[in-house]
């Protein structure tokens, strides 16, 4: 029997093949000629320190390794490209970046502008979890690549009696002006909600519960900062306590700070970090940066990126980096997200500037 | 019968020096470029560079005006197509912004305030000392900082007056426990005065400058003690010198973000830090924009109330003489 192959179905199959050659980690060699016409660079915009590390040994050294193509790192801040990237892409101009490694709630206001390209022939995501999937979105306009906790990161020494079982602890006078939130009160929201003797059911509609905790907090003079800030802040000895994302708690425990991190019984947020790629890119280059992030969601990949970041991933079979197994910021099993807090990215991007609103409302009296 | 020349006579092969045909052809090509009709418009034309940056500031108010009269929709994070007051209603209506604004009048005024105050006997100093060594120091000590960004300035006085910085290491040594210096207001003044010193200093000693050392001995012959001339004759002359520092360093700190951000601890916003919340963080424009013109309206003002006060021509600007 023969069989008639048309030009465009070995094309298509040659693809195919070259993102299952990144799959499965062949050398560059051994990708097919088919390939488009490879870029001297694709650029990844990327949070810095720890984060960065983390990606340029899991992801970004990997690809060049097995494409030879560099892959620069911009740190232009998330939410300082976004208008960038929508600006370049409005204007018909090529954008400054080929990847932006974002917060899901920031890469669906892109996709809800309709910026980003569509993903969801990356060969990868058959082999991903649920979490990858973006929530209320046509498509893969974007794909979630790990998940990660607010945690309540504590100086062990500040909390003798053992680490604080409620957020409310965080209201003893001792604590005055050594607590940091997120200056927009990003990661606290959630939780305050319970704290401030409220549900979670309650959210969006009546968060009153929660504006009630941020006024007691308020009280307390909480330092409010970002990432950075949070790791310096603990390493001059300046907090005793933050509502901050697991891995800048680990960072600075591996930086020598004496650190532990909780999840109180009202619960901490749960949230996800994406990958997506913007439109307007030429075909060879938006070829390359999806087989970017083809790589990104392989196991090999997402266990050293997130081994780096110590957080869960979205492949199946990851092995936990050491010390976190069991630990409540690496959520893996259902039993370990009944104390997480996970609203979906629609009702965040559509409340969240008033959330940010009220907070600061409250925080700059 | 021919005449002889006179040995006296102009030699025939005289040349003008080249450096004057240089300069002739020079004037000879730009009396083709520009020609001595056009002479009314050099003024003009020397300005022109100057007018179209200028006008490039404007067109871009321009641009922020209109983007000032949309709101954003939240369903497809575009401005929406109408016009409307709603952004300016918002700030309006906001306590927070109305707190925010006053805090960043109230900081500026304090910083013109501290910074002209040790500005003034700085430059006084520098200016009158008769130790060119004095002279020189001073302004090494005004200078280096000057090349140092303000981040990296802000970032240096995280570290002295950090709980276990250089201040509180000092306080220690005489027994006093460790205190907070940073993350309030206060910290926020003294991070803005650290940081327009050398500008108001610069300011001021052209106009100290201008002031006849002889003026003050005259002061002094009369009967006028150190402090009397320095009242009723140092600092009338050295006005223009203090208005100007003053307008420099209140319309800087009024508009700065760095300092506030890094040394207020997250609860000490300015003006600028909630633009850029609106700009960066939630991705509303319009109500950033509506901002940033608030912004401008309250530096046009304190640049209109103080040159409305003491004048356009103590900034030297058609002053009687």
């Amino acid at each position: 029997m023969t069989k008639k192959y048309s030009r465009r179905s070995v094309l298509r199959t040659g693809l195919a093949t070259s993102g299952a050659a990144l799959l499965t980690a062949l050398p560059a060699g051994r990708l097919l000629a088919q390939e488009p016409e490879k870029p001297s660079e694709i650029i990844v915009r990327a949070w810095g320190g720890e984060w960065v590390e983390s990606l340029k040994n899991g992801v970004s050294d990997r690809f060049t390794e097995m494409t030879g193509i560099a892959v620069r790192h911009d740190l232009t801040e998330d939410n300082e490209i976004q208008p960038k990237v929508w600006a370049a892409v409005a204007q018909g101009r090529v954008p400054p970046i080929h990847i932006n490694w974002d917060t899901t709630t920031n890469a669906t206001k892109s996709a809800l502008r309709g910026v980003t390209e569509d993903i969801a022939d990356l060969p990868n995501l058959a082999n991903t979890t649920d979490l990858a999937k973006p929530v209320g979105l046509e498509g893969f306009p974007l794909v979630n690549t790990y998940g990660y906790v607010y945690v309540l990161a504590y100086r062990p020494e500040a909390f003798p009696d053992g680490p604080p079982a409620s957020w409310r602890d965080l209201l003893d006078p001792k604590f005055k002006g050594r607590i940091a939130l997120y200056n927009d009160g990003i990661g606290f929201h959630f939780p305050a909600q319970v704290a401030g003797g409220g549900s979670l059911e309650d959210i969006p509609e009546n968060m009153e519960a929660c504006w009630d905790f941020v006024r007691e907090m308020k009280a307390q003079n909480p330092l409010l900062g970002e990432d950075p800030d949070f790791t310096t802040w603990f390493q001059n000895g300046e907090i005793d306590a933050a509502c901050t994302i697991s891995t800048n708690a680990l960072a600075a425990k591996k930086n020598g700070v004496e650190l532990a991190w909780t999840v109180p019984e009202e619960g901490c947020k749960f949230d996800t970090d994406c990958l997506w790629i913007p439109k307007g890119l030429p075909e060879n280059e938006l070829y390359w940066a999806k087989q970017y992030i083809n790589l990104a969601l392989s196991q090999e990949s997402q266990q050293i990126w997130l081994d780096g970041l110590g957080l869960p991933g979205v492949v199946p079979g990851l092995t936990p980096p050491e010390g976190l197994a069991g630990d409540p910021s690496y959520p893996t099993e259902p039993v370990d997200f009944e104390n997480l807090i996970r609203v979906s990215s629609a009702v965040q991007v559509q409340h969240e500037s008033d959330w940010f609103a009220k907070f600061k409302e409250i925080m700059q009296g | 019968m021919p005449v002889t020349p006179s040995k006296d006579a102009p030699s025939t092969d005289f040349r003008y020096p080249l450096r004057w045909r240089v300069m002739d052809a020079l004037n000879f090509m730009l009396d083709k470029f520009w020609p001595a009709r056009m002479s009314p418009y050099t003024g003009w034309a020397l300005i022109m560079p100057a007018l179209l940056l200028v006008g490039l500031l404007v067109l871009g108010l321009f641009k922020m005006a209109d983007s000032s009269l949309h709101t954003l929709d939240r369903s497809t994070f575009m401005q929406s197509e109408a016009y409307t007051l709603e952004n300016y209603q918002t700030v309006m209506d906001s306590a927070t912004y109305a707190r925010v604004a006053l805090r960043s009048v109230y900081a500026a005024g304090l910083t013109v305030f501290f910074t002209l105050l040790l500005a003034l006997p700085y430059a006084y100093i520098m200016v009158r000392t008769t130790s060119s060594l004095v002279r020189k120091a001073l302004l090494v000590i005004l200078f280096l900082p000057f090349f140092i960004g303000q981040v990296v300035r802000a970032y240096g006085l995280l570290i002295i007056l950090g709980t276990t910085g250089v201040a509180n290491n000092a306080l220690g040594l005489v027994g006093i426990e460790p205190i907070r210096l940073l993350f309030n207001f206060p910290a926020v003044v003294f991070g803005l005065v650290q940081y327009m010193l050398p500008f108001a200093v610069l300011m001021l000693a052209p106009a100290l400058t201008a002031i006849p050392r002889e003026t003050e001995t005259a002061a002094s012959s009369l009967g006028a003690n150190w402090v009397q001339s320095f009242r009723h004759v140092v600092l009338p002359m050295a006005k223009p010198g203090l208005i100007g520092a003053g307008l420099v360093v209140g319309t800087l700190a009024l508009t700065d973000f760095a300092m506030p951000a890094m040394l207020g601890g997250g609860s000490q916003d300015f003006i600028a830090n909630a633009i850029y919340d609106q700009f960066f963080r939630t991705a509303d424009q319009g109500l950033g924009a509506a901002l940033a013109l608030l912004l401008v309206v309250l530096g046009s003002l304190f640049v209109g109330v103080v040159i409305a006060i003491f004048g356009a021509g103590t900034l030297g600007m058609g002053a009687k003489k």
